[in-house]
Order: C-alpha cells, then sequence, then structure tokens
C-alpha cells in the first residue's frame, strides 16, 4: 500500500494504491467549523444533491447512471466530528479490470457532476426537489424516539451542555427547516463549495499519474485557505454536583446514558492511554461493566463506553429496567472508583491492547476505514497507526490509573421506559 | 478434499467432510489480514417440537437462543470471551430461524482460536443456576428489540402471514416462556441437534488451510451423532391468516409491512435461479431506479423502503416495508403498481448487471463473503460456485413466467399508526 498526498491548492488529494480491492472509492470530504444554525441546511444540501443535477434531471436518471456504471454505490454523510461539521460524498466502483475501459473516469466525472453541476436556475435549486428533501428531514425528526439509544444520548448531550456542540442535533431542527429556501440553500451551497476545506481522497488499484490527471480535470474549487481552527472542543469543568434528568418513553426498557468530561489530558494520553481505559471499563465483552453489570449481575443485555477523544467526553451507554436503575448506576460508579484505584491487573492491560492492535491491523482489511485513518492523521494529527500498533506496548498501569482519575460522572440521563 | 472454484470471483473453496458428516468449507484470501471462523449447527428458532425414541419434546419457545447464550459457560470458569479477547479476538454468536452460528473473528492466535470455539461449543456445562441467571439479561434483550417500531412491525406482520409456522414468533421467544427454560431443555436440545452430521464450519479470510484442517480432524473426527430426532412440524395454510392489521403504537410517522405469501411448490426452476428471479423482479418494480419510487418520492408519499425475500421451505415470503406520512396513499399506489405491473427488458438487462457487479463486489469483504456463502449452506446445504453464469444465462420470458404465476392477492398489509390518546 503507497500513500501519497498532494497539496493541489484549493484540496488536498490523498492517494491511498492498493491491489487488495476489486474497485476504486473515491471520497471528498468539506469541512468547516460547526454552526448550530448551519446543521439543517448542511443536511438538505448533502441530499439534494443527489436528487437531481443538470445532467440528471430526477433521483431515478441520477440512479440509473449509478447502475450503468456496473452498479457504483453513491451516498453522502453528514456527520460532526468535535468542533466541526463534515460532509462527504462517496462513489465506490468496479475496477475497470472488471468492468470495461473508462468505466472508472465516467464514475469519477458523474460524481463531480452531481456535487458541481447542480440542477441549479436563477440561482436557486429545484423547488421540487427541496420539498422532497424537506419532507424527508421533517420526518426523520419526528421519528427521532424511535432509535431509543440515540435519543438518550442526544437527551444527555443536551442535559450536559446546552450550549457545547456535543448537544447540537445532527438530525436537524425544524425551525431550521422552516427557513430555507431554494435560494438561501443556493447561496449556502456557494459559501460551502467556495470556503470548506477540502480533502479528497481516493483508494484503489490504479495509475498515479493517470489519476492525478483525472481529479483535476473533474475538480476545480475557488477555495480561499484559511488558518484552520482546532477540531477539539474546549474540556468542559466537570459539576460538583452530579446532575440527574429523566424523562420518560411509552417502552418496556430504560436507557442509561452517562456523560463524563475527562479533564486536562495530554495529547500522549488522548492518543494512547484513553483509548485503553475505554476498552478496560466497558469497551467489549471482556469489560468491568460487560462482566460486572450484565454477567454477574445480570441487570441488562448492552452496556458499552465510548470514548470521544475531540469532545473530551466518556459516555456510557445501558439498556435496563426502571427497577434496576439505581442499583446499576451504583454499580457503574462503584466500578469507575475501583479503576481510579487501580484495581485492574496487568492481564487486563494486555488484553486491552490486543484488542487495539487487532483494531489497528484490521483498517487494511476496508478501504473506508484507511481513508477515515488517513483522514484521522489529516485533521487530527495521530501518528501514523503503524507507529501507534508499536507505541501502544508501552503504555504503562500508571499512566491508565491517573487517566481513569480524569474521568468524571457529570450528568446522568435516564429515558425512563413505561408502559401504557 | 475438493477445491471448487467460484467463478468470476478470483475465489476458491475448499471443501471436506468428515466420516460423522460434519462439513468444512474453507474460503483463504492472501490479500488480508483478518479471518472469520463460523461453527453452525442447522437448527434455530424454527425447531419448536421434536420426537425421539417416541418421546416428544416441546420445549418452551426461544430455547435455540437461550442454549445459544448458555455454550459461552464453561465447567473451567473461564469465559471464553475472556479467553478470545486476550489475543485481541472477538467472539460472537447468533441464532436465526433455522440455524445457530458461533463466531470469532482476528488476525492472530488462529489455530487455537479456532481449537478452543469447536471446543467450547462443543462442551456444554449448565447449573440450575447459571441457567437462571441468563433469564435477566435474554429478558432485557426481548424488551431491547420489542421497543424498536420496525421490528414490532415485522412481527406483526408474520403473525398475519402464518397459521402456525413457528416464524410468527420472535426468535429470542417470550420473556413468559424463557421463564419455563430448565437446564434439562437445553441439553435435550443440544444433544439432539448440535451433531456433526447437522453442522458445518466455514472459515473465510487469512489462514492457512492445512493448519485449519489438521485442527478441525483432531477436534472433532471421533465426535458421533446421535440419531437424528423427529422433527414435528404442523401444517401451514396457503392463505395468509389476516389479510389486514392495524396497530396502534407510540409512534409518529405511520409505517407499513406487506407480506406476499407465495408457494414453493408452483415453480419448477431451481431454488437459487428462482430467488435470483425475484430478487431481479423486485429491483425492477420498487427498487432504487424504479418509476414506483420516483413517483411516490415526488408526491412526497415515500420516505423510507425496504425489501426482502425469505424462504422457509414450503414458502417464500416477499417483503415490503415502508414508512409514510400519508399511509393510505402510499397502500394505494403498491397496489396500483402490483395490478399494473409493466416489466421492461431494458430494467431486466440493468437488474442483471446490478446483481453480476455486486457479487463481485462482495467478495472484496469478508464478512459479506461469508455471509453469502453461510446463508446457502444453510438455506440450501450447498454452495453456488456459477451464480455470475445463471445470472447472465436468466432470460426476461421465464421472469415474465414466474410473476405470472404469482399471486399477488394472498398477502397481508399492517399498517401501524401513532396511538389514539
Amino acid at each position: 500500500m503507497q500513500y501519497i498526498k498532494k497539496d493541489l491548492g484549493s484540496f488536498n488529494l490523498h492517494m491511498i494504491q492498493t491491489d487488495k480491492f476489486k474497485t476504486i472509492t473515491l471520497r471528498i470530504v468539506f469541512h468547516s467549523p460547526i454552526i448550530k444554525e448551519d446543521i439543517t441546511k448542511r443536511l438538505a444540501l448533502s441530499e439534494l444533491l443527489l436528487q437531481s443535477s443538470n445532467n440528471y434531471p430526477t433521483r431515478r436518471d441520477l440512479t440509473i447512471k449509478a447502475e450503468e456504471l456496473y452498479s457504483a454505490d453513491v451516498y453522502s454523510n453528514t456527520s460532526r466530528v468535535g468542533n466541526y461539521i463534515n460532509t462527504s460524498f462517496t462513489i465506490s466502483v468496479l475496477n475497470d479490470k472488471y468492468t470495461e475501459e473508462g468505466n472508472m473516469e465516467k464514475a469519477i466525472e458523474f460524481i463531480s457532476d452531481v456535487i458541481l453541476n447542480p440542477d441549479v436556475k436563477e440561482k436557486g435549486f429545484n423547488k421540487e426537489k427541496l420539498e422532497v428533501v424537506k419532507n424527508n428531514i421533517n420526518v426523520s425528526i419526528d421519528s427521532v424516539k424511535e432509535d431509543t439509544v440515540g435519543y438518550s444520548l442526544i437527551r444527555l448531550g443536551e442535559s450536559f451542555d446546552k450550549t457545547s456542540p456535543v448537544s447540537y442535533r445532527m438530525i436537524g431542527y425544524k425551525e431550521d427547516l422552516d427557513k430555507i429556501d431554494v435560494n438561501n440553500l443556493y447561496e449556502y451551497y456557494e459559501k460551502v463549495i467556495n470556503n470548506d476545506y477540502i480533502d479528497i481522497f481516493v483508494i484503489g488499484d490504479y495509475d498515479k499519474k493517470d489519476m492525478l490527471q483525472i481529479i483535476k480535470k473533474y475538480f476545480r474549487f475557488r477555495t480561499i485557505k484559511k488558518k484552520k481552527a482546532s477540531y477539539e472542543l474546549k474540556p468542559k469543568k466537570c459539576r460538583s454536583r452530579r446532575l440527574i434528568a429523566k424523562e420518560t418513553i411509552n417502552n418496556s426498557q430504560s436507557k442509561l446514558a452517562i456523560a463524563c468530561p475527562i479533564s486536562k489530558l495530554t495529547p500522549y494520553e488522548k492518543q494512547y492511554v484513553l483509548p485503553l481505559a475505554n476498552i478496560i471499563y466497558g469497551g467489549g465483552t471482556d469489560s468491568k461493566l460487560f462482566k460486572e453489570v450484565r454477567e454477574e449481575n445480570s441487570l441488562c443485555y448492552s452496556i458499552y463506553t465510548s470514548a470521544r477523544r475531540l469532545d473530551s467526553l466518556l459516555t456510557i451507554q445501558a439498556g435496563i429496567d426502571k427497577d434496576n436503575y439505581k442499583t446499576t448506576l451504583q454499580l457503574v460508579t462503584k466500578i469507575l472508583e475501583e479503576l481510579k484505584r487501580g484495581k485492574f491487573t496487568e492481564k487486563d492491560i494486555s488484553t486491552a491492547k490486543e484488542l487495539y492492535k487487532t483494531s489497528i491491523d484490521s483498517i487494511e482489511d476496508y478501504e473506508y476505514q484507511i481513508i477515515n485513518e488517513y483522514f484521522k492523521e489529516e485533521i487530527l494529527e495521530l501518528d501514523n497507526y503503524k507507529d501507534r500498533y508499536k507505541n501502544i506496548d508501552k503504555v504503562k498501569k500508571s499512566e491508565i490509573t491517573k487517566v481513569f482519575r480524569k474521568i468524571n460522572m457529570d450528568t446522568v440521563f435516564l429515558l425512563e421506559g413505561v408502559e401504557e | 478434499m475438493k477445491e471448487i472454484e467460484l467463478v468470476g470471483l478470483d475465489k476458491k473453496v475448499y471443501i471436506e467432510k468428515l466420516n460423522n458428516g460434519l462439513e468444512i468449507y474453507l474460503i483463504p484470501y492472501d490479500n488480508k489480514k483478518n479471518y472469520y471462523i463460523s461453527y453452525t449447527t442447522r437448527y434455530g428458532s424454527d425447531i419448536n417440537s421434536f420426537k425421539v425414541n417416541d418421546k416428544e419434546y416441546n420445549p418452551p419457545l426461544g430455547v435455540a437462543h437461550y442454549l445459544e447464550h448458555k455454550m459461552f459457560e464453561e465447567e473451567s470458569g473461564i469465559d471464553p470471551f475472556t479467553f478470545f479477547s486476550e489475543t485481541g479476538t472477538d467472539a460472537n454468536a447468533a441464532t436465526s430461524y433455522d440455524n445457530t452460528q458461533y463466531i470469532c473473528y482476528g488476525n492472530k492466535n488462529f489455530k487455537e482460536n479456532l481449537r478452543y470455539l469447536i471446543k467450547f461449543v462443543n462442551s456444554p456445562f449448565f447449573t440450575d443456576e447459571n441457567v437462571e441467571k441468563e433469564k435477566g439479561i435474554i429478558t432485557e434483550e426481548i424488551k431491547m428489540y420489542r421497543d424498536i417500531p420496525d421490528y414490532k412491525l415485522e412481527m406483526q406482520l408474520r403473525e398475519c402471514l402464518y397459521h402456525n409456522s413457528p416464524r410468527r414468533i420472535d426468535i429470542a421467544g417470550t420473556v413468559e416462556e424463557i421463564e419455563k427454560i430448565t437446564k434439562e431443555d437445553l441439553y435435550s436440545c443440544y444433544n439432539n441437534f448440535y451433531s456433526p452430521n447437522n453442522m458445518f464450519i466455514l472459515i473465510v479470510g487469512n489462514f492457512n488451510i492445512d493448519e485449519a484442517l489438521e485442527v478441525i480432524k483432531e477436534e472433532l473426527k471421533d465426535k458421533h451423532n446421535k440419531p437424528s430426532p423427529d422433527i414435528i412440524t404442523k401444517p401451514e395454510q396457503k392463505e395468509v391468516d389476516k389479510p389486514f392489521y392495524t396497530l396502534e403504537e407510540n409512534i409518529d410517522i405511520p409505517k407499513i409491512g406487506m407480506g406476499i405469501k407465495i408457494p414453493r411448490e408452483i415453480f419448477k426452476q431451481k431454488d437459487m435461479e428462482l430467488e435470483l428471479y425475484l430478487d431481479i423482479f423486485s429491483k425492477m418494480i420498487f427498487g432504487p431506479s424504479s418509476t414506483f419510487r420516483e413517483r411516490t418520492r415526488s408526491n412526497k408519499l415515500l420516505n423510507d423502503i425496504y425489501t426482502e425475500i425469505e424462504t422457509t421451505g414450503d414458502y417464500i415470503v416477499y417483503y415490503l416495508y415502508a414508512t409514510s406520512t400519508k399511509v393510505d396513499e402510499l397502500i394505494n399506489e403498491i397496489n396500483k403498481e402490483i395490478i399494473a405491473m409493466k416489466l421492461d427488458k431494458q430494467d431486466f438487462e440493468r437488474a442483471k448487471k446490478v446483481l453480476i457487479a455486486n457479487e463481485v463486489k462482495a467478495t472484496d469483504s469478508i464478512e459479506r463473503m461469508q455471509n453469502c456463502i453461510h446463508d446457502d449452506l444453510v438455506r440450501f446445504k450447498k454452495l453456488f460456485p456459477n451464480r455470475i453464469e445463471t445470472i447472465k444465462k436468466l432470460s426476461f420470458s421465464t421472469l415474465k413466467e414466474i410473476i405470472n404465476k404469482i399471486d399477488f392477492g394472498n398477502k397481508c398489509t399492517v399498517k401501524m399508526i401513532k396511538k389514539r390518546n
């Protein structure tokens, strides 16, 4: 596998050459610091561009074209990454070896057309298409409670800190949706195309020179580069007394979600120690939470933690019976206190290191993970994954204990299931 | 050992069958780091009544899934999850209607992990205490699924489609039924359905085939079969049980589930060929590039749609699930589409192209490869090495013949709407 990064002025091109895949995947990522009021616009935009383009007047025309390119996968995604909002467009197409000469270039031309040649008249998008997209976003906002885990995490973020991007609803907001029209969305589109940071990743088995020419031919931007704001959120100080928030829902199970801000992590701790602490506490089927809360006390089926490095936050999530809320919370708290006192073994650490290494080793098996990895290395100043693999072994128990001591429970949110 | 080429996919399958009947399928990759091992019994929630030596067994519903959970109990006290995690390996298990599989997934310690996986599945250890302990965990698992509206809709649709089939019931059973499960139930199901002649091992990814065979033979060659139990099934009616049902739930956006119940016997085509035709048909009529989607989406009648084909042996069910703010209008549109169906040859050829491309793409991921092969081995008990050739040969006239035979009126429609206060 060979990785080359080229600064093409208005964007960075990341070329990853590998013969491990039968496909060639291109992903273009637009990123800029997140603004709450723009989230819904951004969602609408990324969905709208996939409804039609100047050359393909309907979604059906677009889909037929993708199918004719030997079933090219085309999709977009908008998500928050720390302090930023990222919107990506991806196309994945079979290598010409398996299709026909020129198919891959046509696919790249196609995704460029979708993004850069939109269905626009008189500085406005197509009204009917926008209505369809707005209806879809409206429906997903209305269905927010169907995914109870996702909803409990949204409500946890809002209870934790209303002013922080951690609390932003990435499904969008109705009041912002109502304000979107064909013209102001087009204005926003121009702003994204002209001002966002742009990175293009291409992975697969291809000729470097040819690919560079193809990319230069189909992607041209007038991006003005500024000094980048940090991807990391400012860590929030932990409350002196835990905040307990509750909401009821007509369900049989309750969801417990806990936010633990992590104070003053060093770059080394973020990169090497926090991942291990997370695995030991609640990162898998061999974690303390899984063993004690589920296996020994039969309190739940699902329980896990997630370490969000950029947010300086560790979250805990469990699906429980409402009658077991207090017992579970006590147990989860007790386990964290024990970890702070160093109640974990060298074997726990070596297991966590092995799990970490397996996940690093797996990266090269998946084109999307490879792209994500290089993207993370680009924006987050992470060490290369091969170095992380080597360095993880050096982490000592005392360092992990120190990180556990920086993790404190701040907000507890219970989505209480009450069956009517 | 037989060597079979998956034509057009640059992949080979190595097949071995032990004297006791255990089947082994090995698909090595030289450009991946991970391996994916599955050890599977063709036993799932479809079987809930059987007879051995004139004795009838009717264990509580959900027993196959309960058994899967309890297989992770070891007499040594060492948790299999701990064993696998020590070398950074993931382990899991899954119970379905027609199979239960135990898997481990990683990139280190291949031989020992394979050996351990076989050993722990081959050594049940159930006590009154450890069986009791699982009730809380599985109850939460059942409740977790029961709270998902899409899951509820599917369960209700299944109840409406079938009169007697076990597919009416949640794979995990019900909270009331699992309360009754005892260690004796688990042992009787284990002893009757975890026999080598009812099981297979499939390994995909980065491993050495000789090492794999050596370990499997060492661990399994002396394992004997128990006499195969007679499975008791109740006959299933051709007609659906309830054609319409309305479910009031705690949701804001209505949903529908539709199922068309088709007897397998009306078709002369072979299993795989028939499925390919139905899959293509589904793509043409309701797929992403169908005129139906374009029309309903533009009219804001359709927010989400998902289709699926299920084969149960005697029946094929075509499922369609959708979300819509105007659910009645959408149901009308679907019914209209079914009646006035226009099959277009160009769409047919394009759908074939898509299927072939997807076959090739699936080989890039060892999980997707495992899924495809595992599915064929469970449902049809064999491999289909010539899929691409078969797809190429599918003809538009046969598709029309097949579709003409289907009684689209034999269907259920379940509507899920917001609960009135």
